[in-house]
């Protein structure tokens, strides 16, 4: 029916546009509201979503409670949702679609689907059509037929269905997220709203999880906070510490810094009724042991406690260190990554540099500059004494410079090894302005009759 | 005059008494008698400290004398640039003196953090490790980065970072005069470095001179390079060690004054610049490896060739492009 048709039948009819992108922004809000029921939930399609609760009815006191738990919330948030419970996620599809609230208990499904028409099989509408053209219409018309010509007719698909949504066949559901290792929680049955209330319970939540990873002999790299408003939305607040940690007074700094940060960004609404704590991703821990005054050897540890706070308020890049890797070009020569302890550097790529060392003991190397450009800026030269020369004068961001010095060139070719190896070769030059001023300038290519290379200033001299 | 000396005796014995009660550095007093500087005036804080303690030398004989022994070591030192484009100069100064302090320092694993504004490093330049490690001796594993994009965040970095054992110096880099480095902002630097005995450096470039709680502010411009030594002398036209021209822009004991200071990139060491300003512009490099070339016999005459040019000695095709024209015969 067109939308004229409609409206000659109903003119007060309202016309919306699909909007599949937000449909689907929608299905996720509600798949991470359901990440209070269990870790394990995935998207179904376009419209459902796949709850595993495999050892989590017993928290919300039965698998019949839950699903009424489920639909009440749902029902409050203003959604009409159908929801079954069986042990196989074909005979859970559908159970929701064909018999809404209904628990399967396993090994009734043979019984349960005999009855149901072919479209609970979730199979293609093709599929669907030729087999009811032949006069099967129930899935009990199929389920106990022969096998052979059914495969012959209409491929595996159809048998497979069958097999998976009678439990003869497993079929796994895959996660939107992975699991954590730990996870800690505490519903409530008044809302919270202070933040200074939610960082103390992070304090207490933080307690019971480092019993959990003591046992373990693990700390926690990664931390994620969920919160989940009363109205369904939930918010993740994720901190990750540059060592393990477990201490409860540590990880409650860290969310500190991050809510700080957030500050209005999180929107407490009407409350949260429940907040989880989960490790994300642990390592060994390694305790030390403290010498008879009870002190205990420090390595840095203030300094990992710094760099963690900083990276939870400004975001991991915000404390880099430098590490040096063999390459000729300056850029590729110091790259800098976000600070992490000994433990977290095994294994990062790039060699380290040889130090060419001579007789003093300092390592030799050629002048560098102090301070190096990102990206290159481009440099006016209007004119060089001789054509492979450094210039006379430039000009940078709109000044004039008058070159009183230059050394050079310095000539660094791109590394053949590499993909862009056939860059042009760059010539380098330590010029002293009139004032005093030195940098680091390179003509990008040679002279040619064809093109003029350009000039860039890469750097800056103490 | 005899009322007014009598007024400096009062005035002399009292400021040291000030001195003593504070437990802080007495300020340099000259003694109202002879005119010389009073030996042993510095006041020792809760008993036991020495002149080590309390100064971070730079190493330039007339600055340390005028500074009064260096300068403060548990302080904020403020360093000013005066343009952007002159951050090269301000931040070699500053590195020059953590340099100096990690020297001193015996600890197995110094750091340094610099820390700035995202504005200033897009603008100014990245640290850049290498050349940290070649001009100042900074290793890449002895230097911590840090940027935020607000002044706020970086000063709360640097308060943060300021009493950390492990981080020898701050060096914080600001550009412009942002609302949030205030009197108070310096106040409380200055507070976490006299509280944790090691300096914090306030890179501050293109600003305009506001009130600061730091002792010492120091005003950096460029100042052209020494020529690089050889055995046969100064190399005209090469860029040696880098020099800057220090300004004294504030100090409580020391009077305005400035000075052209010269680092030694090879001994890691400042001193105050040997050779005037003799090694202005020479355009032409003199030849390296090989013996000066003697002297002219006499007044050289260019004469046209006698003969055609030889044809080894025409420009090859390639450097002229004219020479490429096809040369069209009528």
């Amino acid at each position: 029916m067109g939308i004229a048709e409609a409206r000659a039948m109903h003119p007060d009819i309202d016309v919306v546009e699909a909007d599949p992108e937000a449909d689907r922004r929608l299905l996720e809000g509600l798949a991470d509201w359901c990440d209070r029921y269990t870790p394990l939930v995935a998207i179904d399609g376009e419209n459902g979503l796949f709850l595993d609760i495999t050892g989590c009815a017993h928290l919300f006191g039965g698998e019949k409670a839950l699903l009424a738990d489920l639909m009440a919330r749902f029902f409050h948030q203003g959604f009409d949702v159908r929801a079954g419970l069986a042990s196989t996620p074909g005979a859970a599809w559908a159970a929701a679609r064909f018999a809404t609230g209904h628990i399967l208990a396993p090994g009734s499904e043979r019984n349960f689907f005999a009855r149901l028409p072919l479209a609970a099989l979730r199979i293609d509408a093709r599929t669907k059509a030729s087999l009811e053209s032949v006069g099967l219409r129930t899935v009990g018309a199929i389920m106990d037929g022969p096998r052979a010509p059914l495969v012959r007719r209409f491929g595996t698909e159809l048998i497979e269905r069958l097999d998976q949504a009678l439990g003869r066949l497993d079929e796994a559901i895959s996660p939107r997220l992975p699991v954590a290792a730990l996870s800690v929680e505490r519903h409530f049955a008044d809302p919270l709203s202070l933040i200074d209330d939610i960082e103390r319970l992070i304090g207490l939540l933080a307690a019971t999880l480092k019993v959990d990873l003591e046992r373990r002999e693990e700390g926690a790299r990664a931390l994620e906070l969920l919160l989940f408003r009363v109205d369904g939305m939930v918010s993740r607040i994720t901190v990750g510490a540059s060592r393990p940690i477990r201490e409860p007074t540590l990880v409650r700094r860290l969310f500190h810094e991050r809510l700080a940060t957030l500050g209005e960004g999180i929107d407490a609404g009407y409350g949260f009724d429940l907040v989880r704590l989960s490790a994300l991703s642990t390592a060994r821990f390694d305790a030390r042991q403290g010498d008879l005054a009870g002190e205990v050897e420090d390595g840095g540890e203030e300094l990992a406690i710094f760099a963690d706070r900083i990276g939870a308020r400004l975001g991991e890049a915000a404390v880099l260190e430098p590490a040096t890797v063999e390459s000729h070009l300056p850029e590729r020569a110091a790259p800098v990554r976000p600070y992490a302890q000994e433990e977290a550097r095994k294994g990062l790529a790039g060699r380290p540099k040889r130090e060419v060392r001579q007789a003093g003991g300092r390592p030799r190397q050629a002048d560098r500059p102090i301070r190096l450009f990102r990206q290159p800026e481009p440099i006016d030269v209007p004119a060089t004494e001789i054509p492979d020369g450094p210039p006379l004068n430039f000009r940078w961001r709109r000044a004039l410079h008058r070159v009183a010095r230059a050394e050079g060139p310095e000539r660094i070719a791109p590394e053949w090894w590499r993909e862009d190896a056939d860059a042009p070769t760059r010539d380098y030059y330590r010029i002293e302005d009139a004032e005093g001023r030195r940098y680091w300038l390179y003509r990008q290519g040679l002279y040619s009759a064809k093109a003029v290379p350009r000039w860039f200033l890469h750097g800056v001299f103490a | 005059m005899a009322t007014s000396a009598v007024a400096r005796d009062v005035v002399f014995a009292l400021r040291q008494k000030i001195a003593k009660i504070e437990g802080t550095l007495a300020e340099r007093l000259v003694s109202p008698a002879d005119g010389q500087p009073v030996a042993g005036l510095l006041v020792r804080r809760n008993g036991h400290a020495s002149p080590r303690d309390f100064f971070l030398p730079t190493g330039v004989e007339r600055l340390d004398e005028v500074l009064g022994g260096g300068l403060p070591k548990a302080a904020l030192i403020e360093i000013h640039g005066t343009e952007t484009r002159n951050a090269g100069a301000a931040a070699g100064l500053a590195l020059c003196l953590v340099s100096g302090m990690l020297k001193e320092r015996s600890r197995p694993r110094d750091l340094v953090l610099w820390v700035g504004t995202t504005e200033m490093f897009r603008e100014a330049g990245h640290p850049y490790a290498p050349g940290l490690a070649s001009f100042f001796g900074i290793s890449a594993e002895s230097l911590l980065l840090a940027e935020a994009p607000k002044a706020a965040d970086v000063l709360w970095i640097a308060e943060e970072a300021a009493r950390i054992v492990e981080i020898a110096a701050v060096v914080v880099e600001l550009r412009g005069n942002p609302r949030s480095v205030d009197l108070t902002a310096t106040r409380r630097l200055h507070r976490r470095a006299q509280d944790s005995g090691r300096p914090v450096f306030l890179l501050r470039q293109s600003a305009a001179p506001e009130p600061t709680a730091a002792p010492v502010r120091l005003v950096v411009t460029p100042a052209p390079a020494t020529l690089r030594q050889t055995l046969l002398g100064p190399l005209a036209g090469s860029i040696g060690a880098p020099v800057f021209a220090v300004e004294i822009g504030k100090s409580r004991t020391a009077l305005p004054g400035s000075f052209i200071v010269e680092w030694n990139p090879d001994a890691h060491t400042l001193a105050e610049r040997r050779d005037g300003s003799e090694n202005r512009i020479a355009v032409v490099s003199s030849s390296r490896g090989r013996a000066h070339p003697p002297a002219q016999a006499g007044a050289v005459l260019a004469f046209k060739p006698a003969v055609g040019e030889a044809a080894g000695n025409k420009p090859s095709r390639e450097q002229h492009p004219a020479h490429r024209r096809p040369r069209r015969t009528g």
